[in-house]
């Protein structure tokens, strides 16, 4: 969070670079002791945000390319079914699995990625909402490998000592740090600011020597392959699969992860995915209304704070500088 | 199998389906041209077409073709409330307004489920007749559908291509900023498109409550079938609709009756890959900047 604080006129600037490092690691020690003061309810919420997290950041990476893909979670049900059915059927050590999970998500969208990516903007949104729904329909069909609408249950832990909600708790925490440091460093990279390049302008990028699609693939690919780890790690942890979990709707959460939290920096679906997935904690007794609260949400985001709430807190920020500094004078 | 009797029926119905696909998909790739919006609740209001021709026909008591013209102009007049508060803000900006657009219609959807309930019901049938000509089964029904989708297209087509506002609208599809320094309320103009998009989404709505059923999910596939259409035949021309609705009513008819409706799925999504392969702006696009 104190990467958020970047107005130039606060007094303290020499003090920032250590209140930086007290802040990640009071952060950390936060993350690591939690399971160990949270009930075990809390600790199930706060495992399922770490995974999400992971599928979030995936899509964060595409969406920094100026892309929407709608697919999103059917790539994660790529993973999730890829990495299931390996370890039940075929009876493959877990972490074989979990590899396979992201590659077979990576090859899919290697496959596909060149194809839709040749659509831009509302176009690409359309394709891959209509690719996520087949994925949807074959999950749903294929009855002798997916298990049809029933879908897989009763799917066994990574290893046997993660039954335990704690032990997958750690597991996640360190999966979603590092997919998390993956894709900040990615984004501050040479390559990162390529993407950047190309969500402003792609004529410019492509006249400044950027090779634009091959970019967009790329991304795409990882922004997939993260989805697909997710939806591994997601299976062995909810011991439960099916085509339900990986529809339009689970898309659509991502995008509103993203959009909530902000879709200017990775910070945003980090944030945006603690709020999503602890709103409904908020509005129990009004399961009923809340979709209707979610989308009310999307319309006043995007109305009145494109930035999301990453841009609420640098508002506020800026607002109590601004008044300590009018005060001071 | 191929005899002559049995392919004309399947031809019908897919002719029925092509029907209510070009419905659907005219006033989705209208929003798009005229306000550059992909709306994403557009299927919502065809459900909610379909919940007021359930109010109308089967609670009031109305004639079905009195009931289904009145809940198409009640649900545009409903959408005029949302245009004015949502859908105005977002304006020619594509991005943010179909994220908009994606929070109305999950706020209709569960807004239809908190009132409705999530079982489905059906819409009692309005004819029964059946006539045969030649080899052919003919249900009043599909007569219907058929004779209501022409009509409004016939409609829709006049109004387009022959009234002030029609030239307007197509004016403003065209250029934005010439239309308003030719003096055209552009406002005005959107409403109106919006208006009628809408309102053909219910008629749809309507169409396939009488045909399939009615719950508060039954938008996502009008929603479906509007872009494989729109794709098929290219976002925001009339032309494309009509061919791009007729293909894939046909092949999905004729593919679905031979070898299940699964397969017609996967036929569509390979069609358009297809498409996007060889012709990105679809069969009769232009192409896009």
């Amino acid at each position: 969070m104190a990467l958020l604080l970047d107005s130039d006129d606060a007094p303290s600037a020499r003090w920032r670079p250590l209140a930086r490092w007290a802040a990640w690691a009071a952060a950390a020690a936060a993350l690591l002791a939690f399971p160990l003061a949270a009930g075990g309810f809390l600790t199930h919420t706060a495992t399922l945000v770490l995974l999400t997290v992971i599928g979030a950041a995936g899509f964060h990476l595409i969406l920094r390319v100026g892309l929407v893909s709608l697919g999103h979670a059917a790539f994660a049900g790529i993973g999730g079914y890829t990495s299931v059915i390996l370890m039940m059927t075929f009876g493959l050590p877990w972490i074989v699995c979990f590899v396979a999970g992201g590659v077979s998500a990576a090859a899919l969208a290697l496959l596909v990625g060149p194809i839709v990516l040749r659509l831009k903007g509302v176009y690409f949104v359309l394709i891959t909402f209509t690719f996520g729904e087949i994925l949807r329909l074959i999950f749903n069909d294929w009855q002798s490998m997916t298990g049809g609408a029933n879908g897989i249950s009763h799917i066994p832990p990574p290893w046997p000592a993660l039954m335990d909600t704690r032990a997958y708790y750690y597991l996640a925490l360190f999966a979603a740090g590092a997919a998390i440091l993956f894709c900040a460093r990615l984004l501050a990279s040479d390559f990162g600011r390529k993407m950047d390049a190309i969500r402003e302008s792609e004529s410019l990028a492509e006249a400044n020597g950027i090779p634009v699609f091959a970019v967009k693939v790329i991304v795409f690919a990882i922004g997939c392959t993260l989805a697909g780890l997710q939806g591994s790690l997601q299976a062995h942890f909810i011991r439960l699969i099916s085509p339900l979990a990986y529809s339009f709707q689970e898309s659509l959460n991502f995008l509103v992860m993203n959009v909530v939290g902000g879709s200017n920096s990775l910070v945003g679906p980090i944030v945006g995915t603690v709020f999503l997935v602890a709103l409904p904690e908020f509005l129990r007794g009004w399961v009923e209304y809340q979709f209707i609260i979610y989308g009310v949400i999307l319309v006043v985001v995007m109305a009145a704070l494109p930035g999301g709430l990453v841009e609420l807190w640098q508002r506020a920020c800026r607002w109590i500088t601004s008044l300590s500094t009018r005060s001071g004078r | 199998m191929f005899t002559f009797a049995i392919l004309s029926q399947i031809a019908l119905n897919g002719i029925t389906l092509s029907a209510i696909y070009i419905l659907v998909a005219l006033g989705f790739t209208l929003i798009f041209g005229v306000m550059r919006i992909v709306n994403f609740a557009h299927g919502e209001f065809a459900m909610l077409g379909g919940f007021a021709l359930s109010f109308f026909y089967v609670s009031l008591g109305l004639h079905f073709l009195v009931a289904l013209p009145i809940a198409a102009v009640a649900v545009g007049a409903f959408s005029l409330v949302l245009e004015r508060v949502v859908y105005r803000r977002f304006y020619q900006r594509e991005m943010p307004g179909m994220i908009a657009s994606l929070g109305v219609s999950i706020a209709l959807m569960y807004g239809g489920v908190a009132l409705w309930g999530t079982h489905q019901r059906s819409i009692p049938s309005a004819f029964s007749a059946v006539y045969t000509i030649g080899p052919i089964f003919v249900t009043a029904e599909r007569v219907v559908v058929i004779g209501v989708c022409l009509v409004s297209l016939a409609l829709f087509y006049l109004v387009l291509r022959f009234t002030r506002i029609g030239l307007a609208m197509r004016v403003v599809a065209e250029d934005r900023i010439t239309a308003e320094a030719q003096g055209i309320d552009t406002v005005a103009t959107y409403r109106f498109a919006f208006f009628i998009s809408t309102a053909m989404a219910a008629l749809a709505g309507g169409l396939i409550g009488q045909l399939f059923s009615l719950s508060p999910f039954m938008g996502l596939m009008p929603l479906v079938k509007a872009f494989i259409v729109v794709i098929l035949g290219g976002l925001g021309g009339i032309l494309g609709a009509a061919i791009g609705g007729l293909v894939l009513g046909l092949g999905e008819s004729f593919v679905s009756t031979f070898y299940g409706a699964s397969a017609a799925q996967f036929i569509s999504f390979g069609l358009i890959i297809a498409i996007l392969l060889f012709r990105p702006q679809g069969l009769v696009g232009r192409k896009e900047g």
